[in-house]
């Protein structure tokens, strides 16, 4: 996919023909990322959504460089990211691309207070001159988040599941990135929290115009935080486009099946509504053998012309 | 309309917890029935008192745990003649494990793999309940089982019988979770956020695959969760639940409709809603309170920016709406000011009625 027309700026992330193959054993290799082209602009959020086993984690830690593309490029922030990086561009990475996972207990170690799990990319980065200057920050991250600067002195298991996802959020945005990728960060918080956290996560964005990859499973709270939309199947990227596009003229039939399993709080029409099923068995689809295709605007769908001519 | 048979009561229940910082009063004056056939969805917060509510009635609770007051009432035939009642708090939980719990009342929880053993292959799993509590015989238990598995939408079920949990999906755990749930005929199926740790396009289908079981087998359903999409599809009453009390039940139609508690509003508008283009989810402020301490008055009160005087002094009791509709709320009190509907919620509930043609009278 080429770059947005109507920007002027250019993407701070731009992910062009990314696969990321594991070798299990000698025979066999999961293809967990097949070919996933996509940008987001600076200031901009990008919801990549699928279902569990789709690749959206292994998106993540491939752009974070947690592993070694196996082929594909990543330029991010004006540097190439793709290969072996120099000292600067590595460091300038660690700093400038923050994660907030989907278990906050899992990656908060449960013996650290919470002011020093929020400073440690700030220990690591020498981000601060004295002890005094460190507490501050911390303070100052914590009334971000909506926690209190007495909340830095507890343990984690202290916190419900919401403020733990906070203490997550304050943790990537104390380094002051320029992109957050958000695996699952909410999924597994209650409806009404979700909806706080969200919020919390778009005043932060109006703030500090940084740029978020939000990574969910569901698309009804993506609907609300993501100005574009990824939609991810079985490593392939199916269809990308603007929240209108997705929502308004869904294409593919995943998609659609994803649009349509969010429950409308409608008893009398949710009673009889089925929701549209797809299965990719007997769909009849071959994702290798399908390429993007352009809808209109910045609206792309990944299938061959026979499946185009049929959907459209 | 036709007569309703109840299978389950719940009076007055009250449970605590004893922890090392004090006694956690978690379920403080819980009513709830279910009548024969029908789906009877709790909804609330988390840690507001579900899922100890229904591990009382499985008998089931935590060692910590106590009941300090109430009435479970479960009514099933033994024969189609013979009506039994069975006061479930009085019996001993030998007892209930013995005729009661997978039996007549079977329970699904949000991970299946805390109901499924990792070392005995799945179909064995869905015989063993038939075995124990009927004497099944080995061969027809076998049958039965395979019979379930394709029910509950397991394809390949003679080989899928021999796997082990690991080797199948989180969808198709579940499936066999409900499978073993099923398998003694249950006359109560509660079902604590069976689809909360699924894929969303799973979750669709295991909720269909449960409506269509229970329309079939006249099965009574408690189903919990937090999303009240879930509940619109699936219940037939619906009980808000707030700080280990029901603050709110009626007809599904009467709450998503015509709501009356200040919290079910509020859990309302926080629903995204994909007919609007907001910008912006609306939030209740403030999270529940903690409840190792006493609560008085009103417990959503501090919370509640429609909040009366009274509410920090009294608790409210339950207010009349119709023959099918109470709320726990001081502005149903007649001599209460008269409190509109949240604007936005307002339009939004006559955008629902108008798109489904629903009229007050149905
Ligand atoms: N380190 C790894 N080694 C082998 N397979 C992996 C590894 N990480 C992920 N996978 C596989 O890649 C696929 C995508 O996984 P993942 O990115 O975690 O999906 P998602 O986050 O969408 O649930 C899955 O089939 C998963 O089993
Ligand atoms: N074994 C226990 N010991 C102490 N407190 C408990 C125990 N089990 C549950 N609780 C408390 O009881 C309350 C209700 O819990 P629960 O019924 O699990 O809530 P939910 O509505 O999310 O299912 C919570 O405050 C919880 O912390
Ligand atoms: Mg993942
Ligand atoms: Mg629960």
């Amino acid at each position: 996919m080429s770059q947005n027309k109507n920007s002027e700026t250019a993407p701070l992330l731009e992910v062009k023909g990314l696969r990321q193959h594991f070798a299990v054993s000698r025979k066999f290799t999961v293809k967990a990322v097949e070919d996933v082209s996509f940008y987001i602009n600076p200031g901009e959020t990008y919801g990549l959504v699928g279902e569990s086993g789709s690749g959206k984690t292994t998106i993540g830690r491939s752009i974070i460089r947690l592993y070694d593309p196996t082929s594909g490029e990543i330029h991010f922030d004006g540097n190439d990211i793709s290969g072996r990086m120099d000292k600067k561009t590595k460091d300038d990475l660690r700093v400038n691309m923050q994660m907030i996972f989907q278990d906050p207990m899992a990656c908060l170690n449960p013996r650290q207070k919470v002011a020093d799990i929020i400073a440690q990319g700030l220990d690591i980065h020498h981000r601060y001159q004295s002890q005094k200057e460190r507490t501050e920050m911390v303070a100052e991250i914590l009334h971000k988040v909506g926690l209190s600067a007495e909340h830095a002195n507890r343990y984690p298991h202290q916190f419900s599941g919401g403020q733990r996802q906070r203490v997550g959020i304050a943790r990537a945005l104390v380094m002051n990135p320029k992109l957050i990728i958000a695996d699952e960060c909410i999924s597994a918080l209650d409806m009404s929290i979700q909806a706080q956290v969200v919020n919390l996560m778009k005043d932060i964005q109006d703030e500090t115009g940084l740029a978020y990859l939000f990574i969910a499973h569901d698309l009804s709270m993506v609907k609300y935080i993501s100005d574009r939309i990824g939609v991810l199947h079985l490593g392939h990227l199916l269809e990308t486009g603007t929240t209108e596009e997705i929502f308004s003229h869904p294409v593919h039939p995943y998609t659609r099946s994803l649009i349509s399993a969010i429950p409308n709080p409608n008893p009398v029409l949710e009673k009889s509504r089925v929701a549209l099923q797809y299965d990719y068995k007997t769909s009849g689809l071959d994702y290798d053998a399908g390429t993007l295709h352009l809808i209109g605007g910045t609206h792309y769908v990944r299938g061959t012309d026979a499946d185009l001519e049929r959907w459209v | 309309m036709e007569k309703k048979e109840e299978v389950l009561r719940i009076e007055n229940l009250h449970i605590s917890f004893k922890t090392t910082a004090g006694t956690v009063k978690a379920v403080r004056g819980v009513n709830l029935t279910v009548n024969r056939g029908e789906t009877v969805a709790i909804v609330g917060e988390s840690g507001s008192g579900k899922s100890v509510s229904a591990k009382a009635v499985m008998g089931i609770l935590a060692k910590n745990g106590v009941i300090d007051q109430g009435r479970v009432t479960l009514s099933y035939y033994r024969s189609p003649q013979e009506k039994v009642t069975r006061e479930i708090l009085e019996m001993k939980k030998e007892e209930i494990r013995r005729h009661v719990n997978g039996k007549r009342i079977a329970m699904v929880f949000q991970d299946p793999m805390t109901s499924l053993n990792p070392l005995i292959p799945v179909g064995r799993q869905i015989m063993e309940g038939m075995i124990w509590h009927y004497n099944t015989p080995k061969e027809e238990a076998q049958k039965k089982a395979l019979e379930l598995m394709e029910l509950v939408g397991i394809t390949d079920a003679e080989k899928r019988m021999k796997n082990y949990p690991h080797q199948l999906s989180g969808g198709m755990r579940q499936r066999i979770v409900i499978a073993i749930a099923l398998a003694c005929d249950p006359d109560l199926l509660i079902c604590d956020e069976p689809t909360t740790a699924l894929d969303v396009t799973i979750q669709s289908r295991i909720l269909e695959l449960i409506q269509k079981i229970q329309k079939e087998r006249d099965l009574s359903v408690i189903y919990i969760t937090h999303d009240l999409g879930v509940v619109a599809k699936v219940a037939d009453r619906v009980n808000v639940m707030y700080a280990g009390k029901i603050v709110e039940t009626g007809t599904v139609n009467d709450v998503f409709y015509d709501p009356r508690h200040p919290y079910t509003w509020g859990l309302l508008s926080a629903m995204p809603d994909l007919g609007t283009n907001d910008e912006r989810l609306y939030t209740i402020p403030g999270s529940p309170p903690n409840l190792l301490h006493e609560v008085t008055g009103d417990a959503f009160a501090p919370r509640n920016k429609y909040a009366l005087k009274i509410d920090s002094r009294l608790e409210p009791p339950m207010f009349r709406i119709s023959d099918t509709h109470q709320a726990a709320t001081w502005l149903l009190h007649p001599d209460a000011p008269h409190v509109e509907l949240p604007p936005e919620l307002r339009d939004r509930i006559e955008r629902m009625k108008k798109e489904a043609g629903y009229h007050e009278s149905e």
